[in-house]
């Protein structure tokens, strides 16, 4: 009997059906001793009737004819009593017998049989039978404490409750000083002391002492119980649940329970999160049933610091047959994309949006083309998770509609980018901008939305659109978001409107704080060259540069992880751009210092191998200056800028002994196919054409660069998007 | 000002004084002539009322708002009572402040309160940002033992709120983020909160996520901003204790409930990563909380049978696509 009361673990002891049955009021035998001493004792219970009208004097009555008939003390009989009372469910009868028990006397009485019994452990099968007689008394005491807390607690007063409860684990702590022993001990006992300690922080909740609960929790957790797995699971979840959301911060466990070299979580999240890792260890070992209520509390955990690198490791190691195959591809790449690692994500999402799968899930169809939306190469395959969003949002909601349409125009703008002609390109475009319109007018004020329209505009060079969509971005993001301050100031100067640009720029300064200034005054420094005002450039620059060092002394590792990283300007940027400015004014010593500084920071950079061959060729060594664009070529195949100055370096030598028009004539097609709005290279292919006798072709170069400088912004906007 | 000798009763008679000019009438007894003034401030519902409407007038936030004026001058008394009654009202000055100041509006007033909070956290964290070290359970713990030998690696660190940079003046771009350490701080004394603050709270959240399907008529209203994480996250930590924290019920849990569904839908439509694992989990763990139990917290568990609660909650999951 006592076997299946264990393995039930959560079950009730004392219930109707239970071995111990007092409940029903005829009379019925319970091996309340199991000992010779007192052999099977008959409780002869009382009638029905009788029972409900039990008073104090009845209460007298049959307490003294417990004691002489079953030779208990008062304490024990009291116990009985009172407990039969309790499950009738008398409570203020039952409270009434707990009174009267002093728990200290029988506690002093108990303590005095066990600490005995340690010392006389040879005499065992003397020494047994003792032990069990006061662990019988022991439990019967013990658990008329706990049953008192339980009625007190039903009669609302929880504090009284916590308080009787405490006191039973107070007791078990002096009685057992040297632990529970495991293999003696009763079940009974046990299963007390387990209920008691459970219920003591539910306790102290309840009644508001917040402080008392946090306590009690690690009291159970951290002492020695001896409490059965589902217990302490129980116990370690809501001790979680409680550290997650409580709002009380408890301090790190108290020194006593340290032991060097183990893990002491030093806040409420921490110590939540390592409880709710210890419970998810404890079901992948098989010692609990699986609690899905667990994972959700460990998701919000890792979600809200952040960690949702370490969540998705623990979505693989669910055991199969908890989550789909999909749910678990999905719920593994919204880890993988939270943590920045996109691609990860983008594998995972393929595989559940298969045709075998999943493929209508909206949110799955959202991310990937989000996802790919970031980068050309994917640019293609996000139109048609976008599509396939469009489509089953139809039906569904008409704002995730929005959505599929956002990322649809973001995707087809992006290839658009990345198409080999230009009739496509335009058609591509086109279509990204209808996309978006649709999507403007079923989305309520999505910034972003309006921000992407302005960079299509701009792509198309319908500057007056893209200036009124970035003037809206601001006007729905409060100016809070330095993008935006950074478009707004990109388009005013495509359309060469430098003071109102740098008015611009001067505002968005006060909005912004100190370390994020960066790509402002980069523009402003640019805004002040193209205004021809090169000392006040220089000036921008220098202030530019002292801010990029300053942060990178005083950078955390902490302080970015709430903002994205290319916000920050990179020092080598700073050197380049004065670099520029120098050699711009024949400053060659001043070019070079800067030019060598930036090479220090990243020594094989296209960029500034560009600015070097810029700053060769201005001083007339001229194939030096080629040399350093072939170089910038070697290092970034992609280099348009690189590829322009040897285009045209080339052009220019012809007539020397190194005159190559085909090769000049092959960088400038290869500057444009990369970046075709590149008025640079139309121009000198142009005069490529012009020199090698096509002028109708030349015309129409000059006029592709002549329609392009008039709308040529002082940094490119793709700058803006965050790069993938 | 009030000055720093002053007994800390003073202190709280002085600022409950003022509080009767700045509503231009005396204060209920139970509060002016109170023991302990701050305690009752707090939990004076008509009290409170009163001042979160005064918050909430179109023209209030200015610069020579009383209300605003009191609440700064009170959280700078220094006592820790009072300072809980000021915090009462973070979520109706963030509430009405960041839709306002969306629109552009110079709001001195509220941002005084709240570069106020701002400053007290920056010298109470010093150079520090919040951490959590997340455990290796190979190596033991205080509530186990470990595993296998420890793998020996760093472990890994998850911020909840970086460093704090001083600021004198709030900046837009940094707006939210000055309103989410007033959150923060709010959110450390959120069992201390009387209900009508949270509702208040849950109610603001619900306007921030702003209408996110065609249906919803209600949320048109306005009140939409921009929810970066810096938001998101206090915001969450605080709708948590709504939801499952220790004593609410009613109203509270139901206003918090709406509040996470709204701002899950909106995570969705922001298709934002992070906030979606959030705002789905929260809502599922509430969800399956409530299935299991009626209310929490609930001593039922220990006085009957338990419902093996795997079982039961198993069937009740919501769908795994979107809530």
């Amino acid at each position: 009997m006592a076997r299946s009361r264990q393995s039930m673990g959560v079950g009730f002891f004392d219930d109707e059906d239970g071995d111990v049955s007092f409940g029903d009021g005829t009379s019925s035998v319970g091996e309340m001793f199991g000992n010779g001493g007192c052999g099977k004792t008959v409780a002869s219970g009382s009638s029905d009737g009788d029972g409900r009208m039990v008073d104090d004097g009845n209460i007298q009555e049959a307490e003294s004819s417990l004691r002489e008939g079953l030779s208990l003390n008062y304490e024990e009989a009291r116990a009985l009593l009172g407990r039969l009372e309790y499950q009738r469910g008398n409570v203020e009868a039952a409270l009434r017998v707990f009174d009267g028990i002093d728990l200290q006397a029988a506690v002093q009485r108990l303590q005095s049989t066990f600490s005995e019994k340690q010392q006389s452990r040879r005499s065992r099968s003397r020494s047994d039978s003792q032990h069990l007689v006061s662990q019988h008394a022991a439990s019967l005491v013990l658990e008329a404490i706990y049953l008192k807390s339980l009625s007190l607690q039903k009669l609302g007063k929880v504090t009284e409750a916590a308080q009787e409860c405490k006191s039973v684990l107070d007791a078990v702590e002096k009685i057992f000083q040297h632990g529970i022993p495991d293999v003696l001990v009763d079940n009974k006992l046990q299963e007390t002391v387990s209920r008691a300690v459970e219920l003591l922080p539910e306790l102290w909740k309840q009644a508001g002492h917040y402080q008392e609960a946090m306590s009690s929790y690690r009291r159970a957790l951290l002492s020695q119980w001896n409490l059965n797995n589902e217990c302490c699971a129980r116990i370690q979840k809501r001790f979680a649940v409680f550290l997650l959301y409580g709002g009380v911060e408890a301090g790190p466990p108290s020194l006593a329970a340290q032991i060097d070299g183990c893990f002491v979580p030093k806040n409420n999240l921490e110590e939540a999160i390592l409880l709710l890792l210890i419970l998810l260890r404890k079901w992948y070992l098989g010692k609990m049933e699986w609690d899905p209520s667990v994972m959700e509390h460990f998701t919000f955990a890792l979600s809200i610091c952040g960690q949702t690198s370490i969540l998705a490791r623990h979505f693989e190691e669910v055991l199969p047959g908890i989550y789909s195959r999909t749910e678990r591809w999905n719920n593994l790449a919204l880890c993988y994309s939270g943590c920045g690692q996109n691609k990860t994500a983008l594998n995972l999402l393929r595989k559940s949006l298969n045709r075998h799968e999943s493929p209508d899930d909206l949110l799955a169809l959202l991310l990937a083309a989000k996802i790919c939306s970031k980068d050309s190469l994917l640019a293609a395959e996000g139109v048609e998770y976008a599509r396939r969003a469009v489509a089953t949002s139809q039906d569904a909601d008409g704002y995730l509609k929005g959505v599929g349409l956002h990322y649809l125009g973001l995707c087809l703008g992006k290839q658009a980018k990345h198409s080999s002609s230009d009739q496509e390109r335009s058609r591509l475009q086109a279509e990204a901008l209808k996309s978006l319109d649709e999507a403007n007018g079923l989305e309520n004020r999505d910034p972003e939305l309006l921000f992407v329209m302005a960079l299509e505009y701009a792509d198309i060079r319908n500057m007056n659109a893209a200036l009124r969509c970035a003037k809206d971005y601001i006007d729905a993001t409060g100016g809070s978001v330095l993008k935006g301050w950074r478009l707004i100031a990109l388009i005013l100067s495509a359309q060469q409107r430098y003071s109102e640009a740098e008015v611009v720029t001067d505002a968005a300064l006060d909005e912004t704080a100190k370390w994020e200034q960066g790509p402002l005054l980069r523009i402003k420094a640019k805004l002040k060259v193209a205004q021809s005002l090169p000392m006040e450039a220089v000036e921008t620059y220098r202030f530019l540069l002292a801010l990029v060092q300053a942060q990178r002394k005083t950078f955390g590792s902490f302080r970015n992880s709430f903002q994205f990283e290319d916000d920050k300007v990179s020092e080598f940027e700073a050197w380049l751009g004065l670099a520029d400015l120098y050699s711009s004014l024949s400053y060659w010593k001043d070019a070079e210092i800067c030019l060598e500084k930036a090479r220090a920071l990243q020594p094989y950079s296209a960029a500034a191998l560009h600015a070097e061959g810029s700053v060769l060729e201005a001083r007339g060594r001229a194939l030096e200056a080629l040399g350093a664009y072939a170089n910038g070529v070697s290092a970034e195949a992609e280099h348009v800028g690189c590829k322009v100055s040897a285009g045209a370096l080339l052009r220019k030598a012809a007539g020397s002994e190194w005159e190559s028009l085909a090769v000049a004539r092959s960088f400038l097609c290869d500057a444009l196919r990369l970046h075709p709005a590149s008025g640079a290279a139309w121009f000198n292919l142009g005069l490529l054409h012009k020199q090698d006798g096509r002028p109708a072709d030349a015309a129409d170069c000059f006029q592709a660069a002549s329609a392009l400088d008039d709308s040529h912004p002082l940094e490119p906007f793709n700058n803006l998007l965050p790069s993938s | 000002m009030i000055s720093e000798w002053e007994s800390p009763i003073s202190r709280a008679q002085k600022a409950i004084l003022s509080l009767s000019d700045v509503l231009g009438r005396p204060l209920p007894e139970s509060v002016a002539y109170s023991e302990n003034h701050a305690l009752r401030l707090l939990h004076d519902a008509e009290l409170c009322d009163e001042i979160s409407a005064r918050l909430r007038l179109p023209s209030s936030g200015a610069g020579d708002d009383t209300v605003c004026r009191w609440l700064y001058d009170t959280f700078h008394s220094m006592d820790p009572a009072l300072q809980l009654a000021v915090l009462r009202f973070v979520p109706t000055i963030a509430g009405v402040y960041l839709p306002r100041a969306a629109a552009r509006r110079p709001l001195p007033g509220y941002e005084a309160v709240l570069l106020a909070l701002y400053a007290h956290e920056t010298t109470a964290r010093g150079d520090q940002p919040v951490t959590v070290t997340v455990p290796d359970l190979c190596r033991p713990s205080v509530y186990h033992e470990g595993a296998g030998a420890a793998t020996g690696g760093e472990l890994a660190v998850g911020v909840i709120s970086p460093t704090l940079e001083p600021h004198g003046a709030v900046r837009a771009t940094k707006r939210a983020r000055i309103v989410g350490v007033a959150l923060e701080m709010y959110c450390s004394k959120v069992c201390l909160m009387p209900a009508r603050s949270k509702v208040d709270f849950c109610e603001f959240c619900l306007a921030w996520a702003g209408p996110t399907s065609a249906r919803d008529e209600a949320a048109k209203e306005g009140g939409r901003i921009p929810l970066p994480w810096e938001l998101i996250q206090p915001s969450l930590r605080i709708l948590g204790h709504c939801l499952m924290g220790t004593s609410d019920a009613g109203e509270v849990q139901d206003k918090a409930a709406a509040a996470v569904r709204g701002l899950l839908a909106r995570a969705t439509l922001d298709v934002d990563t992070r906030a979606i694992l959030a705002t789905r989990s929260l809502l599922r763990a509430w969800e399956m909380a409530a299935c299991s139990t009626k209310r929490w917290p609930d001593l039922d568990f220990l006085l009957e049978d338990p419902p093996s609660e795997g079982d039961a909650t198993r069937e009740l999951l919501p769908s795994p696509s979107l809530a």
